[in-house]
């Protein structure tokens, strides 16, 4: 437990650390050169906080820079604006690249048995707006925003709610708020360090004057109708958006700060000045003044960037646009490289446990055809012929990039083998009788399989075409029906979908700390059970509960890791989990490892060559942190 | 021809009425609503949808509530003036749709100005040589732009416009000029940028006004009065403009009526592909997101221009050409 003295010791000492930056320290941007000498801005010493986060740049392909230039990003839509705190990733907690926890806008944080967790903020923290960031900030979010029944109907947010019961919230002093749960939280940390984070703190300062505690009534009916809402509350909610940074005004902590208002076809960043991070050499981070995100056809995205008007690429292109990516970087400006996707698979093909036609729901749930279907398929071939080879055939689960990788997972029925497939079936008793060999379902239909798919990248189609002939060595016929992602969901939840080809795990990299909800059934966006997940995610109010002793079991040891207060306990219940998700083949894992191309500037510096691409956990771009990306030559 | 004009004016309100029900009606056919559309792309990036925030935006705009409720509703407040909210942009409908109508109007006139101005002289030109190498060789050029899809040609133009003159791909502006006020600089930047999508815009059109203007005077051309005129003397070039290439005029006057919502709703297919900041892949983003209300009011924006547009295409008839009769078949 860290006192008010330690606290002190510690401001002590980082005052005691000053003059190792004192040299470096007045190299003020130079976007910010002329508010600094007008008095409009304190210098950069005064910004920061006392103890700023020092980022390390060393290593093979990691240097320090210089401040200045405009990182140029292309998105298909204007709400894609949400890009930007993804891509940003300040976090309370953050990982680092190897997905260990990071105080990063805390300056330390404390956990006692997994159930007290002690925040420490950094004293002389800023909002972008110069305002002070402090426990109040914290109180502010706890007392106004989720203990408001106008704001938050449904009361606190469920990620803060361990066996249904609201933590303890109480603030030490200014710097320093602590939460306590009766039960262990493992999730909290790595909640608050996830890609869209719940934000426990807001800017209150800020946010105040839209709040009727703190704001006089004539005053809240001027901003209501300036602003074209309804009332306070939908005023507040669109003041206070942080996930999609649509007020100009709201003060940040990220690195840079929106200043376009929507509607838009251009939203430009511009950097925060109390941003509270530096380089080993004491410079404010980010080295970029300007990120511009400029909206256009999602289509053209690919063509855009190969003609060079994007500095950084990430979404909105994919494999398929390497060669041609790849092309235009002999001519161009650009440089390509590959990251690897962090699916648990690229495409998969899922069978529905809870459809409605009674007869596939029997044959799914016998864990011998699930088994059979995998054995069907020759990834190797799929790896060649769509992927170039450069994916890895896999079951869906971890990649090796995690620890809890296992040869075991991987290979799990997913070696091709048609002859034991068949075997697996002919015991199953789906018999072969059919002229051509199809075989026939137990209540005579003949085994004719529907594979729904949105089709929305070129793979899903290619995959398919190559699974019809390996599953009709086995006696289906494949037939594909595609739909809008919309209506996908929507024929999956009512049951109406027997088998999708969808991707695998989101989370392909976990380590024990993280949770393991997605092998069990936990949420309705589950394709293979998506009633048992909705049973357990409405508390038991909706759905079934699952109705396989596999998936209890699944369910149960989800319910132990949230329980267990030790990593080696929640290690060995991610493990227990994997194998039973492996051997069960609940979802059918094709290819994963697949490499996603991310196209930048070739002057820019920092970014990783070689790194992992997904949302969750690096949050696409989040921990590489962009705030460290800086441009060669002349800007 | 007052009363008559007032008559029409009268079916107007009923004519909207309906078509308001049919647009409505439209717009609720697909199943599931903006809502679930905005959860699913949502979690197509891996988010968390805010879902007490779209509980409550559900709940505010009477997504609980019936259909023909949600309708009343909407028209009324529609013939108020507010268009309703939009949820993909969540703000209000007129505010969304700002500064792009402005954009979209000069897209379109300068497109169909250009389409006039080429197509008449091509048309008059085949109708006077018919079968002539001339005529033969616009009437290949006249079919190649009808073949040829719009998008297709966007995308080559695009590609050849960014290698030859490294113009941006895309857009009607530079992207750092988009929130400029506008001045010199963005100015010659849209010029810039605004030849491709008129030129692509306009072949089309071109093609189908050459055809039909050299039909239309075709017809016209054998008739006696011609004949009459010239034997008495008229000058060739006065005889045509004055007679026969005015009374083949009468399609293009009826067409006025869909030039005027094409003003503001333009080449929606064109623009998508071409990303510009132009009303008509707002509309056609609004449809794919069940973006009701934005969808919704830009339709009966169209709706109330094209109902204008004929009133004023069948007077303009009626000035044009006498013979025309508005009373229709009760003078028979």
């Amino acid at each position: 437990m860290i006192t008010r003295r330690s606290i002190l010791a510690l401001m002590a000492a980082s005052t005691l650390a000053r003059p190792a930056f004192a040299a470096a320290i007045n190299d003020e941007p130079e976007a910010l050169r002329d508010a600094v000498r007008a008095g409009k801005l304190p210098p950069m010493r005064e910004r920061l906080p006392q103890v700023p986060r020092v980022i390390s740049l060393e290593g093979p392909d990691l240097a320090p820079g210089r401040t200045g230039g405009k990182i140029r990003i292309l998105v298909g839509n204007q709400r894609d604006i949400r890009y930007m705190p993804i891509y940003s990733y300040c976090r309370l907690i953050g990982f680092d690249r190897d997905f260990n926890f990071q105080p990063d806008i805390l300056r330390d944080f404390e956990v006692e048995r997994d159930r007290i967790f002690t925040l420490h903020l950094r004293p002389g923290h800023r909002w972008s707006d110069g305002s002070p960031f402090t426990a109040e900030d914290f109180r502010y979010v706890w007392d106004d925003m989720f203990h408001n029944k106008e704001l938050h109907k449904g009361g606190m947010p469920n990620v803060l709610r361990v066996a249904d019961k609201e933590p303890v919230f109480e603030v030490l002093d200014p710097v320093t708020v602590r939460y306590s749960w009766d039960d262990p939280n493992p999730d909290f940390l790595a909640e608050l360090a996830s890609p869209v984070a719940t934000r426990l703190m807001q800017p209150s300062a800020y946010l105040k004057q839209f709040h009727p505690s703190y704001q006089t009534p004539e005053k809240l009916a001027e901003l209501v109708a300036q602003q074209g809402v309804e009332d306070w509350v939908a005023l507040h909610q669109k003041m206070s958006r942080s996930a999609r940074p649509e007020n100009p005004d709201l003060p940040t902590l990220d690195p840079w700060r929106n200043t376009t208002p929507p509607p838009s076809g251009y939203f430009v960043f511009e950097r925060n000045p109390y941003f509270h991070r530096v380089d080993q050499n004491g410079q404010q981070l980010p080295y970029a003044d300007t990120v511009t995100l400029s909206v256009g056809s999602g289509d053209l995205i690919s063509a855009k960037t190969a003609a060079g008007e994007s500095d950084l690429q990430l979404n909105n292109i994919d494999f398929s646009d390497y060669t041609f990516l790849k092309g235009a970087e002999e001519r161009g400006v650009i440089k390509v490289d590959l990251w690897k996707r962090t699916q648990g698979s690229r495409t998969a093909l899922i069978p529905n446990l809870n459809c409605t036609d009674l007869v596939w729901r029997n044959v799914f749930r016998d864990v011998r055809v699930r088994r059979a279907l995998s054995l069907a398929i020759n990834r190797d071939e799929i790896n060649k012929a769509v992927f170039f080879g450069l994916g890895q055939p896999s079951a869906n689960t971890v990649l090796p990039d995690s620890p809890l990788f296992k040869t075991r997972y991987r290979d799990a029925w997913a070696a091709f083998d048609p002859d034991q497939a068949n075997a697996l079936l002919d015991e199953v008793g789906l018999k072969r009788e059919s002229p051509r060999g199809q075989r026939l379902l137990p209540d005579g239909r003949l085994c004719n399989l529907i594979i729904e798919t949105t089709a929305e990248t070129s793979y899903e189609t290619d995959v398919l075409e190559l699974v019809t002939d390996y599953f009709w060595r086995i006696g289906f016929r494949i037939f594909t029906h595609v739909a809008h992602r919309e209506l996908f969901r929507q024929r999956i939840v009512n049951g109406e979908t027997i088998m999708a080809l969808w991707w695998g795990l989101d989370n392909g990299v976990p380590t024990a700390d993280m949770s393991p909800r997605e092998l069990a059934p936990t949420s309705n966006d589950q394709i293979q059970w998506p009633l048992w997940g909705l049973h357990e995610l409405s508390g038991g109010g909706d759905g079934r509960p699952p109705e396989t002793d596999e998936a209890r079991m699944l369910l149960d040891l989800f319910h132990r890791w949230r329980l267990a207060d030790t990593l080696e306990g929640r290690t060995a219940i991610w493990h227990q989990m994997l194998e039973l998700f492996t051997q069960q083949v609940f979802t059918i894992g094709i290819v994963n490892s697949v490499l996603q191309p991310v196209a930048k500037n070739r002057r820019l510096r920092n970014v990783p060559e070689q790194a992992l691409f997904g949302f969750d956990p690096t949050s696409y771009l989040g921990v590489y942190m962009p705030d460290t990306f800086w441009f060669e030559g002349d800007t | 021809m007052l009363r008559y004009i007032l008559w029409r004016i009268a079916m107007m309100v009923p004519t909207l009425i309906m078509i308001s029900i049919l647009v409505f009606t439209i717009i609720e056919l697909p199943p599931g609503d903006f809502f679930e559309s905005h959860i699913e792309e949502m979690r197509a990036i891996g988010e968390k949808a805010d879902m007490e925030e779209i509980e409550d935006l559900k709940a505010r705009y009477g997504f609980d509530k019936p259909a023909p409720l949600r309708y009343i509703d909407w028209v009324t407040k529609f013939a108020m003036g507010d268009f309703g909210y939009s949820f993909e942009y969540r703000m209000p409908v007129a505010d969304v749709v700002g500064d792009r109508v402005w954009l979209t109007v000069l897209v379109s006139t300068v497109t169909i100005t250009l389409t006039w101005l080429i197509a008449f002289p091509i048309g008059i030109y085949s109708a006077t040589h018919k079968y002539s190498w001339g005529d033969y060789g616009f009437t290949l050029l006249g079919l190649l732009g009808i073949a040829v899809p719009n998008f297709i040609l966007a995308l080559v133009m695009m590609y050849f416009a960014n290698i030859w003159f490294g113009t941006s791909i895309g857009h009607l502006m530079d992207p750092s000029y988009i929130n400029e006020p506008m001045s010199l600089a963005k100015f010659k930047s849209i010029l810039e940028h605004l030849w491709i999508p008129v030129l692509i815009i306009s072949t089309a059109g071109t093609a189908g006004m050459v055809r039909r203007v050299r039909a239309n005077l075709m017809d016209e051309l054998h008739k006696q009065y011609v004949m009459t005129a010239r034997a008495k003397g008229l000058h060739p070039f006065r005889t045509l403009m004055k007679y026969p290439f005015r009374m083949s005029l009468n399609f293009f006057i009826s067409d006025i009526g869909s030039i005027l919502p094409s003003i503001i709703s333009g080449a929606e297919i064109t623009a998508v592909v071409l990303s510009l900041e132009t009303t008509g892949p707002m509309l056609i983003r609004a449809l794919q997101n069940q973006d009701m209300y934005l969808a919704g009011s830009f339709l009966m924006f169209l709706a109330i221009l094209t109902v204008i547009g004929v009133l004023v295409s069948d007077i303009a008839l009626a000035i044009l050409d006498p013979r025309i009769r508005l009373q229709g078949g009760r003078t028979k």
